[in-house]
């Protein structure tokens, strides 16, 4: 039970501060479920990584999934549940906030800066998981080769991933 | 996720950014524990780590193209490039926390931003 509550607490302060999206703050959701809380270990994170990027829906399913790994069907329930319900709030508020801020100006300033600061989380984000989760020279050719494909190419991600899993499956990487 | 939240609240209200955030997560969630599951019978097979290896690489790519792709629409206002990239060194160079990566990306984001759209 206490395993339970410390799912839902950890993730849903941790969800109050990634209303950007899980995506640009892994780094900080390695740290508490690896580091901090020792849920799972290194390997499994990077695992459950792979897993969640596999899967179609949302990009939070890394949390689902040590929700699971801590406490089966109802520990994915209740991780998922915390991880969305505080930044949901969240951005409802805000958004409705921005909407109805009489100063055109003042909104587009806002989304300018918001938008900037999003980006540099998300490559630093990119960046300081793919220490963790990249072993060897060949996984960063992939994960360079990832991000030249994805911004010349119209390629669905989903074909990459697969290319990913082959280059796997026959010992590339 | 986010955009379930602001796009059901536009259309039904609270009752709409429910709706659709579970709409989005439900099929997923049960999708992702069965994957999880064959996981857990299958991991130790070398092929299973092998296929996770690859796919990681190239999640990481993914997350990073991401970014790249949203930084397209900031070449219209190009100053707003010195906030990505202090957020970025802020967070890799310095292993700043997080506060403290907001505390200083976001007011001067805010002052960059502002000197571009008060003028008419």
């Amino acid at each position: 039970m206490s395993a339970l509550l410390g799912l839902f607490l950890k993730f849903s302060a941790f969800s109050l501060i990634a209303f950007g999206g899980v995506n640009a703050l892994l780094p900080v959701l390695y740290d508490i479920s690896v580091n901090q809380e020792r849920w799972i270990d290194a390997q499994t994170f990077a695992n459950y990584f792979a897993i969640a990027q596999a899967a179609p829906g949302p990009n939070f399913m890394t949390v689902t999934l040590i929700g699971w790994h801590v406490y089966g069907v109802l520990g994915a329930l209740i991780a998922t549940f915390a991880i969305a319900w505080p930044s949901s709030i969240l951005i409802f508020y805000l958004q409705r906030y921005i909407q109805n801020m009489k100063n055109v100006q003042h909104q587009q300033a806002i989304q300018y800066a918001a938008a900037a600061l999003a980006i540099g989380l998300v490559l630093a984000s990119a960046w300081q998981i793919s220490w963790q989760i990249n072993h060897g020279m060949i996984a960063y050719v992939i994960t360079l080769g990832t991000i030249a494909i994805m911004l010349l190419t119209p390629w669905h991600p989903l074909w990459l991933i697969l290319i990913g899993a082959l280059c796997g499956l026959f010992g590339i990487i | 996720m986010n955009l379930a939240v602001c796009i059901g609240a536009r259309f039904a209200g609270v009752r709409g950014a429910i709706a659709a955030v579970a709409g989005l997560v439900l099929g997923p969630i049960t999708l992702v524990l069965v994957l999880a599951a064959l996981y857990d019978q299958y991991s130790n097979l070398a092929a299973v780590q092998g296929i996770l290896r690859g796919i990681s690489a190239v999640g990481v790519g993914l997350i990073a193209a991401t970014g790249f792709k949203m930084m397209r629409n900031e070449f219209r206002y190009p100053a707003m490039l010195i906030v990505v990239v202090v957020t970025f060194v802020a967070a890799t160079v310095f292993h700043l926390a997080l506060g403290w990566v907001v505390a200083i990306s976001l007011p001067l984001g805010l002052w960059l931003a502002w000197q571009k759209v008060k003028q008419p």
